[in-house]
Protein backbone atom coordinates (compact mmCIF):
# COMPACT_ATOMS: atom_id res chain seq x y z
CA UNK A 1 0.00 0.00 0.00
CA UNK A 2 1.69 2.91 -1.05
CA UNK A 3 1.33 6.59 1.10
CA UNK A 4 -0.15 8.46 -1.98
CA UNK A 5 -3.12 6.05 -1.66
CA UNK A 6 -4.28 7.90 1.53
CA UNK A 7 -4.35 10.97 -0.13
CA UNK A 8 -7.79 11.29 -1.60
CA UNK A 9 -9.21 9.19 1.50
CA UNK A 10 -8.36 12.48 3.66
CA UNK A 11 -8.24 15.51 1.65
CA UNK A 12 -8.22 18.80 3.75
CA UNK A 13 -9.48 21.98 1.99
CA UNK A 14 -8.84 25.53 2.39
CA UNK A 15 -10.99 27.71 1.11
CA UNK A 16 -10.19 31.44 -0.32
CA UNK A 17 -12.48 34.15 -1.73
CA UNK A 18 -10.51 36.13 -3.89
CA UNK A 19 -12.94 39.03 -3.85
CA UNK A 20 -16.35 37.15 -4.85
CA UNK A 21 -19.80 38.05 -4.05
CA UNK A 22 -19.83 35.22 -1.40
CA UNK A 23 -22.64 33.02 -3.11
CA UNK A 24 -19.92 30.21 -4.01
CA UNK A 25 -18.70 30.47 -0.73
CA UNK A 26 -21.74 29.40 0.99
CA UNK A 27 -21.94 26.94 -1.36
CA UNK A 28 -18.57 25.77 -0.26
CA UNK A 29 -19.77 25.53 3.51
CA UNK A 30 -23.31 23.90 2.84
CA UNK A 31 -20.98 21.37 1.66
CA UNK A 32 -19.90 21.21 5.34
CA UNK A 33 -23.48 20.94 6.48
CA UNK A 34 -25.90 17.65 7.69
CA UNK A 35 -27.40 17.97 3.66
CA UNK A 36 -23.98 17.17 1.69
CA UNK A 37 -22.01 16.66 4.53
CA UNK A 38 -18.20 16.09 2.62
CA UNK A 39 -17.19 15.35 6.05
CA UNK A 40 -17.99 11.33 5.07
CA UNK A 41 -14.88 11.73 2.55
CA UNK A 42 -12.68 12.57 5.40
CA UNK A 43 -12.65 16.24 3.42
CA UNK A 44 -11.84 18.90 7.11
CA UNK A 45 -12.43 22.59 6.12
CA UNK A 46 -8.64 24.22 7.68
CA UNK A 47 -8.42 27.47 7.92
CA UNK A 48 -4.45 27.14 7.69
CA UNK A 49 -2.68 26.58 4.36
CA UNK A 50 -0.19 24.88 5.69
CA UNK A 51 -1.71 21.37 6.52
CA UNK A 52 -4.12 21.70 3.26
CA UNK A 53 -4.29 19.58 0.10
CA UNK A 54 -6.99 21.34 -1.87
CA UNK A 55 -7.51 24.74 -2.56
CA UNK A 56 -10.90 26.08 -3.14
CA UNK A 57 -11.02 29.73 -4.92
CA UNK A 58 -13.80 31.72 -5.45
CA UNK A 59 -14.55 35.15 -7.09
CA UNK A 60 -12.45 36.91 -9.54
CA UNK A 61 -8.99 38.11 -8.58
CA UNK A 62 -9.58 41.79 -7.56
CA UNK A 63 -6.12 43.46 -7.50
CA UNK A 64 -6.30 43.82 -3.69
CA UNK A 65 -6.56 40.09 -3.13
CA UNK A 66 -4.26 38.88 -5.77
CA UNK A 67 -0.90 38.71 -3.83
CA UNK A 68 -2.67 37.45 -0.87
CA UNK A 69 -3.77 34.70 -3.54
CA UNK A 70 -0.35 33.49 -4.31
CA UNK A 71 1.00 34.24 -1.01
CA UNK A 72 -1.58 31.37 0.04
CA UNK A 73 -0.78 29.43 -2.64
CA UNK A 74 2.70 29.18 -2.06
CA UNK A 75 2.20 28.04 1.86
CA UNK A 76 0.63 25.03 0.65
CA UNK A 77 2.91 22.52 0.98
CA UNK A 78 3.44 20.33 -2.18
CA UNK A 79 1.20 18.05 -3.34
CA UNK A 80 -1.58 20.45 -4.29
CA UNK A 81 -4.59 21.10 -6.02
CA UNK A 82 -6.22 24.03 -6.95
CA UNK A 83 -10.31 24.20 -7.64
CA UNK A 84 -11.69 27.43 -9.02
CA UNK A 85 -15.27 27.59 -8.14
CA UNK A 86 -17.61 29.37 -9.92
CA UNK A 87 -17.45 31.23 -13.12
CA UNK A 88 -16.12 34.42 -11.82
CA UNK A 89 -12.45 32.51 -10.28
CA UNK A 90 -13.07 30.42 -13.83
CA UNK A 91 -12.71 33.40 -16.19
CA UNK A 92 -13.90 36.72 -14.76
CA UNK A 93 -17.61 36.03 -15.10
CA UNK A 94 -19.01 39.01 -14.95
CA UNK A 95 -16.50 40.96 -13.83
CA UNK A 96 -14.14 40.40 -16.42
CA UNK A 97 -12.45 43.24 -18.49
CA UNK A 98 -13.79 45.81 -15.21
CA UNK A 99 -10.72 48.35 -14.00
CA UNK A 100 -10.31 46.04 -10.84
CA UNK A 101 -9.91 42.63 -12.15
CA UNK A 102 -8.71 40.38 -14.62
CA UNK A 103 -9.86 36.94 -16.12
CA UNK A 104 -9.78 34.45 -13.07
CA UNK A 105 -7.45 32.88 -10.92
CA UNK A 106 -5.31 31.26 -13.74
CA UNK A 107 -3.87 34.10 -14.58
CA UNK A 108 -2.01 33.91 -11.11
CA UNK A 109 -1.68 29.90 -9.84
CA UNK A 110 -1.90 26.52 -11.94
CA UNK A 111 -5.64 25.44 -11.95
CA UNK A 112 -6.80 21.80 -11.86
CA UNK A 113 -10.21 21.61 -11.75
CA UNK A 114 -12.70 24.55 -12.88
CA UNK A 115 -16.40 24.62 -11.54
CA UNK A 116 -18.38 26.41 -13.28
CA UNK A 117 -21.88 27.94 -12.20
CA UNK A 118 -22.75 31.02 -10.80
CA UNK A 119 -23.00 29.96 -8.21
CA UNK A 120 -21.86 26.64 -8.31
CA UNK A 121 -24.38 23.80 -6.37
CA UNK A 122 -22.92 21.50 -3.83
CA UNK A 123 -23.17 18.94 -5.78
CA UNK A 124 -20.65 20.54 -8.39
CA UNK A 125 -18.48 21.20 -5.86
CA UNK A 126 -18.65 17.94 -4.81
CA UNK A 127 -18.47 16.62 -8.08
CA UNK A 128 -15.02 18.99 -9.04
CA UNK A 129 -13.20 18.19 -5.93
CA UNK A 130 -13.72 14.45 -6.39
CA UNK A 131 -12.22 14.82 -9.83
CA UNK A 132 -9.60 17.22 -8.07
CA UNK A 133 -8.40 14.13 -5.89
CA UNK A 134 -7.79 11.68 -8.77
CA UNK A 135 -5.14 14.49 -10.12
CA UNK A 136 -3.72 14.46 -6.35
CA UNK A 137 -3.11 10.68 -6.24
CA UNK A 138 -0.92 11.40 -9.15
CA UNK A 139 0.69 14.77 -8.47
CA UNK A 140 4.72 14.44 -6.95
CA UNK A 141 6.25 16.08 -4.55
CA UNK A 142 7.60 18.62 -6.34
CA UNK A 143 7.67 22.28 -5.90
CA UNK A 144 5.34 23.89 -7.79
CA UNK A 145 5.71 27.64 -8.67
CA UNK A 146 3.48 29.99 -9.12
CA UNK A 147 2.76 32.12 -12.52
CA UNK A 148 2.74 35.22 -10.43
CA UNK A 149 1.86 38.47 -12.40
CA UNK A 150 3.78 36.53 -15.60
CA UNK A 151 0.33 36.73 -17.73
CA UNK A 152 -0.81 39.53 -19.46
CA UNK A 153 -3.74 41.01 -17.76
CA UNK A 154 -6.68 40.59 -20.15
CA UNK A 155 -7.60 44.00 -21.37
CA UNK A 156 -9.98 43.30 -24.30
CA UNK A 157 -13.43 40.96 -23.85
CA UNK A 158 -14.62 39.34 -26.68
CA UNK A 159 -18.00 39.61 -25.87
CA UNK A 160 -18.61 42.91 -24.39
CA UNK A 161 -16.89 46.30 -23.47
CA UNK A 162 -17.90 47.47 -20.07
CA UNK A 163 -15.36 49.96 -19.69
CA UNK A 164 -16.51 51.69 -22.91
CA UNK A 165 -20.47 50.86 -22.26
CA UNK A 166 -19.51 52.58 -18.73
CA UNK A 167 -17.85 55.23 -20.59
CA UNK A 168 -20.75 55.69 -23.03
CA UNK A 169 -23.90 56.26 -20.05
CA UNK A 170 -20.98 58.71 -18.58
CA UNK A 171 -21.21 60.85 -21.62
CA UNK A 172 -24.91 60.28 -22.08
CA UNK A 173 -25.88 61.50 -18.83
CA UNK B 1 5.08 -9.17 35.95
CA UNK B 2 1.49 -9.96 35.38
CA UNK B 3 0.46 -6.93 36.73
CA UNK B 4 2.97 -4.71 34.41
CA UNK B 5 1.30 -6.46 31.07
CA UNK B 6 -1.47 -4.36 30.63
CA UNK B 7 -0.22 -0.94 31.59
CA UNK B 8 3.31 -1.88 29.36
CA UNK B 9 0.51 -2.35 26.33
CA UNK B 10 -1.30 0.39 26.68
CA UNK B 11 1.33 2.62 27.04
CA UNK B 12 2.84 1.23 23.62
CA UNK B 13 -0.43 1.21 22.14
CA UNK B 14 -1.59 4.80 23.51
CA UNK B 15 -0.90 6.94 20.28
CA UNK B 16 -3.36 3.89 18.42
CA UNK B 17 -5.97 4.01 21.50
CA UNK B 18 -6.35 7.53 21.29
CA UNK B 19 -6.69 7.83 17.27
CA UNK B 20 -9.46 5.13 17.55
CA UNK B 21 -10.75 7.61 20.30
CA UNK B 22 -10.55 10.54 17.73
CA UNK B 23 -11.95 8.81 15.32
CA UNK B 24 -15.08 7.39 17.37
CA UNK B 25 -15.70 10.86 18.57
CA UNK B 26 -15.77 12.15 15.05
CA UNK B 27 -18.20 9.98 14.16
CA UNK B 28 -20.85 10.26 17.68
CA UNK B 29 -20.47 14.27 17.08
CA UNK B 30 -21.37 13.80 13.53
CA UNK B 31 -24.48 11.42 14.87
CA UNK B 32 -25.54 13.75 17.14
CA UNK B 33 -25.64 16.74 14.29
CA UNK B 34 -27.64 13.66 12.04
CA UNK B 35 -24.44 13.90 9.98
CA UNK B 36 -23.05 10.89 8.71
CA UNK B 37 -19.95 11.08 9.65
CA UNK B 38 -15.94 9.91 8.30
CA UNK B 39 -15.16 6.48 8.59
CA UNK B 40 -13.73 4.92 12.12
CA UNK B 41 -10.33 4.82 10.73
CA UNK B 42 -10.01 8.50 9.28
CA UNK B 43 -7.47 9.84 11.98
CA UNK B 44 -5.11 7.51 10.91
CA UNK B 45 -5.66 8.17 7.33
CA UNK B 46 -5.04 11.86 7.98
CA UNK B 47 -1.54 10.68 9.46
CA UNK B 48 -0.38 8.91 6.53
CA UNK B 49 -1.42 11.56 4.06
CA UNK B 50 0.15 13.80 6.50
CA UNK B 51 3.49 11.68 6.28
CA UNK B 52 3.39 12.28 2.51
CA UNK B 53 3.25 15.98 2.27
CA UNK B 54 6.56 17.85 1.50
CA UNK B 55 8.56 19.23 4.65
CA UNK B 56 8.12 22.29 5.39
CA UNK B 57 9.41 23.92 8.47
CA UNK B 58 9.49 27.77 10.02
CA UNK B 59 12.77 27.20 11.81
CA UNK B 60 14.79 24.07 13.19
CA UNK B 61 13.73 24.51 16.95
CA UNK B 62 9.99 24.67 16.20
CA UNK B 63 9.67 21.60 15.30
CA UNK B 64 11.85 20.31 17.43
CA UNK B 65 10.02 21.67 20.21
CA UNK B 66 6.36 19.93 18.64
CA UNK B 67 8.23 17.36 18.39
CA UNK B 68 9.67 17.11 22.48
CA UNK B 69 5.58 18.09 23.35
CA UNK B 70 4.57 14.64 21.65
CA UNK B 71 7.58 12.56 23.15
CA UNK B 72 7.02 14.54 26.81
CA UNK B 73 3.71 13.74 26.85
CA UNK B 74 3.98 10.40 25.95
CA UNK B 75 6.31 9.57 29.22
CA UNK B 76 3.94 11.48 31.29
CA UNK B 77 1.05 9.20 29.80
CA UNK B 78 3.35 6.24 30.64
CA UNK B 79 4.42 7.46 34.19
CA UNK B 80 0.92 7.79 34.95
CA UNK B 81 -0.64 4.20 33.61
CA UNK B 82 2.83 2.72 35.19
CA UNK B 83 1.19 3.73 38.94
CA UNK B 84 3.62 6.80 39.46
CA UNK B 85 3.35 10.01 41.67
CA UNK B 86 0.67 11.94 40.46
CA UNK B 87 1.85 15.38 41.17
CA UNK B 88 4.78 14.49 39.20
CA UNK B 89 2.46 13.30 35.89
CA UNK B 90 0.58 16.44 36.53
CA UNK B 91 3.90 18.31 36.12
CA UNK B 92 5.16 16.43 33.15
CA UNK B 93 2.37 16.91 31.41
CA UNK B 94 2.71 20.70 32.38
CA UNK B 95 6.10 20.52 30.73
CA UNK B 96 4.89 19.21 27.78
CA UNK B 97 2.39 21.72 27.50
CA UNK B 98 5.25 24.35 28.30
CA UNK B 99 7.32 23.31 25.07
CA UNK B 100 3.92 23.61 23.28
CA UNK B 101 3.63 27.03 24.16
CA UNK B 102 7.30 27.87 23.52
CA UNK B 103 7.24 26.52 20.29
CA UNK B 104 4.57 28.76 19.96
CA UNK B 105 6.19 32.01 20.71
CA UNK B 106 9.41 30.83 19.26
CA UNK B 107 7.55 31.67 15.53
CA UNK B 108 6.30 35.08 14.19
CA UNK B 109 2.97 34.42 13.34
CA UNK B 110 0.27 36.47 15.36
CA UNK B 111 -1.70 33.84 15.80
CA UNK B 112 0.82 31.45 16.78
CA UNK B 113 1.39 34.10 19.94
CA UNK B 114 -1.94 34.21 20.59
CA UNK B 115 -2.90 30.46 20.47
CA UNK B 116 0.36 30.53 23.04
CA UNK B 117 -1.32 33.41 25.17
CA UNK B 118 -4.39 31.30 25.84
CA UNK B 119 -2.82 27.89 25.67
CA UNK B 120 -0.72 29.48 29.44
CA UNK B 121 -4.05 30.79 30.23
CA UNK B 122 -6.20 27.62 29.62
CA UNK B 123 -3.31 25.66 31.90
CA UNK B 124 -3.91 28.66 34.62
CA UNK B 125 -7.51 27.41 34.62
CA UNK B 126 -7.01 23.86 35.14
CA UNK B 127 -3.79 23.15 36.55
CA UNK B 128 -4.43 24.53 40.61
CA UNK B 129 -8.09 22.27 40.00
CA UNK B 130 -5.88 18.87 38.81
CA UNK B 131 -3.38 19.83 41.73
CA UNK B 132 -6.51 20.11 44.47
CA UNK B 133 -8.10 17.17 43.51
CA UNK B 134 -4.23 15.07 43.67
CA UNK B 135 -3.66 16.49 46.98
CA UNK B 136 -7.11 15.33 47.81
CA UNK B 137 -5.98 11.77 46.42
CA UNK B 138 -2.81 12.39 49.35
CA UNK B 139 -4.99 12.96 52.18
CA UNK B 140 -7.14 9.75 51.61
CA UNK B 141 -5.04 7.62 50.37
CA UNK B 142 -1.87 8.52 52.15
CA UNK B 143 0.48 8.55 49.34
CA UNK B 144 1.11 10.41 45.51
CA UNK B 145 1.17 6.99 43.78
CA UNK B 146 -1.44 6.10 41.42
CA UNK B 147 -0.70 2.91 42.68
CA UNK B 148 -2.08 3.33 46.19
CA UNK B 149 -5.53 4.60 44.55
CA UNK B 150 -5.97 1.18 43.19
CA UNK B 151 -5.13 -0.23 46.06
CA UNK B 152 -7.50 1.98 48.22
CA UNK B 153 -10.99 0.03 49.89
CA UNK B 154 -13.13 1.91 47.60
CA UNK B 155 -13.32 3.74 44.96
CA UNK B 156 -12.53 7.38 44.44
CA UNK B 157 -15.99 8.39 43.33
CA UNK B 158 -17.97 7.33 46.32
CA UNK B 159 -15.64 9.11 48.64
CA UNK B 160 -14.79 12.17 47.08
CA UNK B 161 -17.62 12.79 44.36
CA UNK B 162 -16.98 16.94 44.51
CA UNK B 163 -13.65 16.09 42.90
CA UNK B 164 -15.40 14.22 39.96
CA UNK B 165 -17.40 17.16 39.68
CA UNK B 166 -14.57 19.69 39.58
CA UNK B 167 -12.43 17.61 36.85
CA UNK B 168 -16.04 17.60 34.49
CA UNK B 169 -15.51 20.96 34.75
CA UNK B 170 -11.37 21.51 33.84
CA UNK B 171 -11.96 18.67 30.94
CA UNK B 172 -13.52 20.49 28.35
CA UNK B 173 -10.26 23.12 29.29
CA UNK B 174 -7.58 20.59 28.83
CA UNK B 175 -8.99 18.60 26.02
CA UNK B 176 -9.66 22.15 24.07
CA UNK B 177 -13.30 21.31 23.78
CA UNK B 178 -15.99 23.88 23.07
CA UNK B 179 -16.85 26.01 24.86
CA UNK B 180 -13.54 26.52 26.31
CA UNK B 181 -11.81 26.04 23.08
CA UNK B 182 -9.98 29.05 23.13
CA UNK B 183 -6.43 27.58 23.01
CA UNK B 184 -7.40 26.51 19.80
CA UNK B 185 -10.30 28.42 18.56
CA UNK B 186 -10.43 27.26 14.78
CA UNK B 187 -12.93 29.59 13.65
CA UNK B 188 -10.92 32.44 14.97
CA UNK B 189 -7.31 31.89 15.45
CA UNK B 190 -7.32 28.43 13.00
CA UNK B 191 -5.32 26.40 15.63
CA UNK B 192 -3.33 28.84 17.51
CA UNK B 193 -0.09 26.93 18.24
CA UNK B 194 -0.63 24.21 16.09
CA UNK B 195 -0.69 26.73 13.18
CA UNK B 196 2.78 27.27 12.19
CA UNK B 197 3.29 23.11 11.75
CA UNK B 198 3.05 21.52 8.41
CA UNK B 199 3.24 18.03 7.03
CA UNK B 200 5.15 15.45 9.37
CA UNK B 201 5.90 17.58 11.66
CA UNK B 202 2.27 18.48 12.55
CA UNK B 203 1.89 14.89 12.77
CA UNK B 204 3.39 15.33 16.35
CA UNK B 205 0.87 17.85 17.85
CA UNK B 206 -1.48 15.81 15.87
CA UNK B 207 -0.98 12.65 17.46
CA UNK B 208 -0.04 14.66 21.19
CA UNK B 209 -3.98 15.29 20.62
CA UNK B 210 -4.70 11.46 20.84
CA UNK B 211 -2.32 10.72 23.69
CA UNK B 212 -4.49 13.36 25.38
CA UNK B 213 -7.40 11.41 25.14
CA UNK B 214 -6.02 8.94 26.89
CA UNK B 215 -4.47 10.84 29.62
CA UNK B 216 -7.35 12.59 30.32
CA UNK B 217 -9.55 9.39 30.21
CA UNK B 218 -7.24 7.56 32.43
CA UNK B 219 -7.64 10.14 34.60
CA UNK B 220 -11.01 9.66 34.75
CA UNK B 221 -10.87 6.09 34.87
CA UNK B 222 -8.74 6.22 38.25
CA UNK B 223 -12.09 7.85 40.45
CA UNK B 224 -13.70 4.24 39.81
CA UNK B 225 -10.23 2.23 39.74
CA UNK B 226 -10.89 -0.72 42.35
CA UNK B 227 -14.13 -1.17 40.37
CA UNK B 228 -13.24 -1.80 36.59
CA UNK B 229 -16.74 -1.75 35.81
CA UNK B 230 -17.41 1.61 37.54
CA UNK B 231 -14.28 3.51 35.91
CA UNK B 232 -15.27 1.85 32.01
CA UNK B 233 -18.90 3.33 32.61
CA UNK B 234 -17.60 6.79 33.93
CA UNK B 235 -15.36 6.98 31.23
CA UNK B 236 -18.54 6.24 28.81
CA UNK B 237 -20.37 8.87 31.00
CA UNK B 238 -17.44 11.37 30.27
CA UNK B 239 -16.87 10.11 26.72
CA UNK B 240 -20.65 11.05 26.03
CA UNK B 241 -20.46 13.94 28.49
CA UNK B 242 -17.82 16.03 26.48
CA UNK B 243 -19.26 15.43 23.09
CA UNK B 244 -22.48 16.46 23.76
CA UNK B 245 -21.08 19.82 25.54
CA UNK B 246 -19.06 20.52 22.61
CA UNK B 247 -21.84 20.16 19.93
CA UNK B 248 -24.32 22.17 22.46
CA UNK B 249 -22.15 25.13 23.01
CA UNK B 250 -20.60 28.36 22.11
CA UNK B 251 -17.20 29.38 22.38
CA UNK B 252 -16.38 31.81 25.49
CA UNK B 253 -13.67 33.96 25.85
CA UNK B 254 -10.76 33.80 27.53
CA UNK B 255 -11.51 36.00 30.31
CA UNK B 256 -15.17 34.18 30.86
CA UNK B 257 -13.28 30.53 31.13
CA UNK B 258 -10.69 31.68 33.47
CA UNK B 259 -13.33 33.16 35.97
CA UNK B 260 -15.44 30.17 35.45
CA UNK B 261 -12.02 28.23 36.44
CA UNK B 262 -11.29 29.88 39.64
CA UNK B 263 -14.52 30.94 40.64
CA UNK B 264 -16.57 27.59 40.11
CA UNK B 265 -13.98 24.33 39.65
CA UNK B 266 -11.37 25.29 42.06
CA UNK B 267 -13.90 26.27 45.23
CA UNK B 268 -15.39 23.15 44.21
CA UNK B 269 -12.11 21.34 44.34
CA UNK B 270 -11.05 23.19 47.84
CA UNK B 271 -13.87 22.21 49.48
CA UNK B 272 -13.64 18.47 48.05
CA UNK B 273 -9.89 19.07 49.94
CA UNK B 274 -11.38 20.35 52.79
CA UNK B 275 -13.90 17.69 53.37
CA UNK B 276 -11.95 14.90 52.91
CA UNK B 277 -9.46 16.34 55.73
CA UNK B 278 -12.59 16.40 57.64
CA UNK B 279 -14.13 13.47 57.34
CA UNK B 280 -10.48 12.01 57.98
CA UNK B 281 -10.15 13.29 61.36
Amino acid sequence: MKLSSFRKKSPWILHYNAGGCNGCDIEILACLAPKYDIERFGMINTGNPKQSDILLVTGPVTKRSRERLVEIYAQMPEPKVVVSCGVCACTGGVFRGMYNCEGGIDQYIPVDVYVCGCGTRPEQIIDGVIQALAILEKKTKELEQSVRLKKEPVKEDTQLNRRNIAGEIIKTA
Amino acid sequence: MNGLLVPVLMILFAPLIGGLVYGFERIIKARMQRRIGPPLLQPFYDFLKLADKRKMIVHSTHAFLGIMHFVSLWFALAVLLLGGDLILVIFLHLLSTSLLILAGYSTRSIFSHLGANRTAISILAYEPVLILIAVSVFMLTGSFEVASIFSYSEPLLYKMPLAFIALLLILPIKLKKSPFDVAEAHQEITGGVELEFSGIFFEAIYTAKWLDYVFCYTLVYLFGANNPLLGIGLVIFVFLYLNALDNSSARVNYKQMLRFSLIVALPIAFINLLLTILHLS
